[in-house]
């Protein structure tokens, strides 16, 4: 089982070095992109951390912290890096591959890219109310932002009937494949 | 690949791509741009039978997913013979300007992986119907961008009005403005950016607003992330953020903020009270979109500029 988890540890690191330019090896570990991350504060690890466990082949490691899924794509830590390493790309790398071997480990943020694909496969659009209702349901919190729902009805400011893409049918089987 | 910004790019003839939360919980920021449009006789045409571009989820679940639900818009706006596509809602342009550096022709993939993209994305394509060996030349533009290019006509349109003697409720808003411009994390800062401001401290929304006298104050939370897509999972991280960029402004002396992402605006607005619960403030600042501020500068009135669906509302009676 170990020597598994290394050899994909290691497919994704090589793929990361070899796709992604310029490789995680220009880092000098200045500390850049960590300072300007918004979400640094709940990190178990920094993106600077981030891009030397990929070097170290931790790639496990990270897959079981919260980093990658709680990474709003924001991409300043992209925009900072002197080296211009694609940090922000890096990052949604190791996130799309973690949901790929199936070892996406935030439960919550899951559930939602769940629902909300699984959505757009039905009606081809977004469609807020079967959003939040399920998400409501599966998280258990049933009020969860209950004066935001309120408020938005009172502006009207969601549609209450969906709307469907005429062409849907091959949007489901598309989506379909991802989840 | 960084183009530079070109003032005489080609938009005369613009396909609009909403996107799903203008036609939902942003729908003030869809109606007041298509008025403000209309009003400088600017031609637009929705893209028909578009869908939803997958949005976060859809790209932190498979970057090839989300480019493939970008480009069925994209192709289908060439069916309707548009390659000029307006799309106000930040993360759908995100989504739609990287699907067309995957297809436009022009590009060539730098490596395996982007080839296999590539070649996947263009296999989906057809098969949903799409003839897929065409020439592509799409340009995607942003709202801030595609202002930047129209800035001289609502100058001129401004210069046409603003002499007309004018007590209105609208223009006694405008005239009380102190406004701070918030960019939001996303919109300078997509993988390939089309360089048309500054990423660390841009000015577009301020120059184009002082085209219609309305001066903006200086603000150093500009572009720092408001938490985004994570207001529906992880609130509390949004609430921290948000809360911030509040702070700024109030130490900035404003007393509104005008945005340009809908999700800024719901996170700023919505859950201002949450905000205040939080952390024992009272701030009331009304968030405009900066199509709705225009709007009413240009003459829209405050229903057209749908300036009643802020949860936060302006002091004016409206």
């Amino acid at each position: 089982m170990k020597k598994k988890d290394n050899n994909l540890s290691s497919k994704i690191r090589d793929e990361i070095i070899n796709f992604i330019e310029p490789d995680i090896y220009y880092c000098y570990q200045c500390g850049r992109c960590t300072a300007g991350c918004p979400l640094s504060n709940v990190y178990k690890y920094q993106p600077n951390q981030i891009i030397r466990l990929i070097g170290a082949n931790k790639i496990e490691s990270i897959f079981n912290s919260n980093s990658i899924y709680l990474c709003l794509s924001c991409e300043i830590c992209s925009s900072r890096c002197p080296q211009e390493i694609n940090v922000a790309a890096i990052m949604n790398y190791l996130r799309n591959k973690s949901w790929q071997y199936r070892s996406f480990k935030e439960r919550a943020i899951l559930n939602f890219y769940k629902v909300f694909l699984k959505i757009i496969g039905i009606f081809g659009r977004s469609y807020e109310p079967a959003l939040i209702l399920n998400l409501n349901l599966l998280s258990g919190k049933f009020f969860n932002d209950m004066d935001l729902a309120l408020n938005i009805l009172r502006k009207r400011k969601i549609k209450l009937f969906p709307e469907f893409v005429k062409d849907r049918a091959k949007l489901s089987r598309l989506v379909k494949k991802y989840l | 690949m960084i183009e530079e910004f070109q003032q005489d790019s080609q938009w005369e003839k613009i396909a609009y791509f909403p996107g799903c939360s203008l036609n939902s919980t942003a729908i003030d920021f869809n109606v007041s741009l298509k008025n403000l449009l209309k009003l400088l006789k600017i031609e637009f045409k929705e893209i028909d039978d578009w869908n939803c571009c997958g949005t976060t989820p859809a790209h932190n679940v498979s970057e090839e997913l989300s480019i493939i639900l970008s480009a069925r818009n994209l192709l289908l706006a060439k069916k309707m013979g548009y390659e000029n596509i307006l799309c106000p809602c930040v993360s759908c342009y995100c989504k739609l300007l990287k699907a067309s550096k995957v297809i436009n022709s022009d590009l060539k993939p730098e490596n395996r992986l982007e080839e296999n993209r590539r070649d996947l994305v263009f296999k989906e394509l057809k098969n949903m119907g799409f003839d897929i060996n065409q020439k592509f030349n799409f340009r995607v533009y942003s709202i801030v961008h595609f202002l930047l290019l129209i800035k001289e006509k609502i100058g001129n349109k401004y210069l046409e009005i603003k002499n007309d003697v004018n007590n209105s409720k609208e223009f006694e808003l405008l005239r009380g403005l102190k406004p701070v411009c918030y960019y939001g994390c996303v919109i300078l800062r997509p993988d390939y950016v089309i360089k048309f401001d500054n990423i660390e401290n841009p000015t577009s929304m301020e120059s184009i607003l002082k085209e219609v006298g309305i001066e903006s104050l200086n603000f150093p939370f500009k572009t720092e992330c408001c938490g985004a897509i994570l207001s529906l999972t992880n609130k509390n991280i949004v609430i921290e953020l948000s809360e911030k960029i509040l702070s700024a402004a109030q130490d900035a002396g404003a007393n509104c903020i005008i945005v340009c992402c809908p999700l800024c605006q719901q996170n700023l607005d919505l859950r201002q009270p949450q905000i205040n619960n939080y952390s024992k403030s009272n701030y009331r600042f009304p968030i405009f979109y900066i199509s709705q501020i225009l709007g009413l500068a240009l003459g829209l009135s405050f229903k057209n500029a749908m300036i009643d669906k802020l949860f936060v509302e302006p002091d004016i009676r409206i």
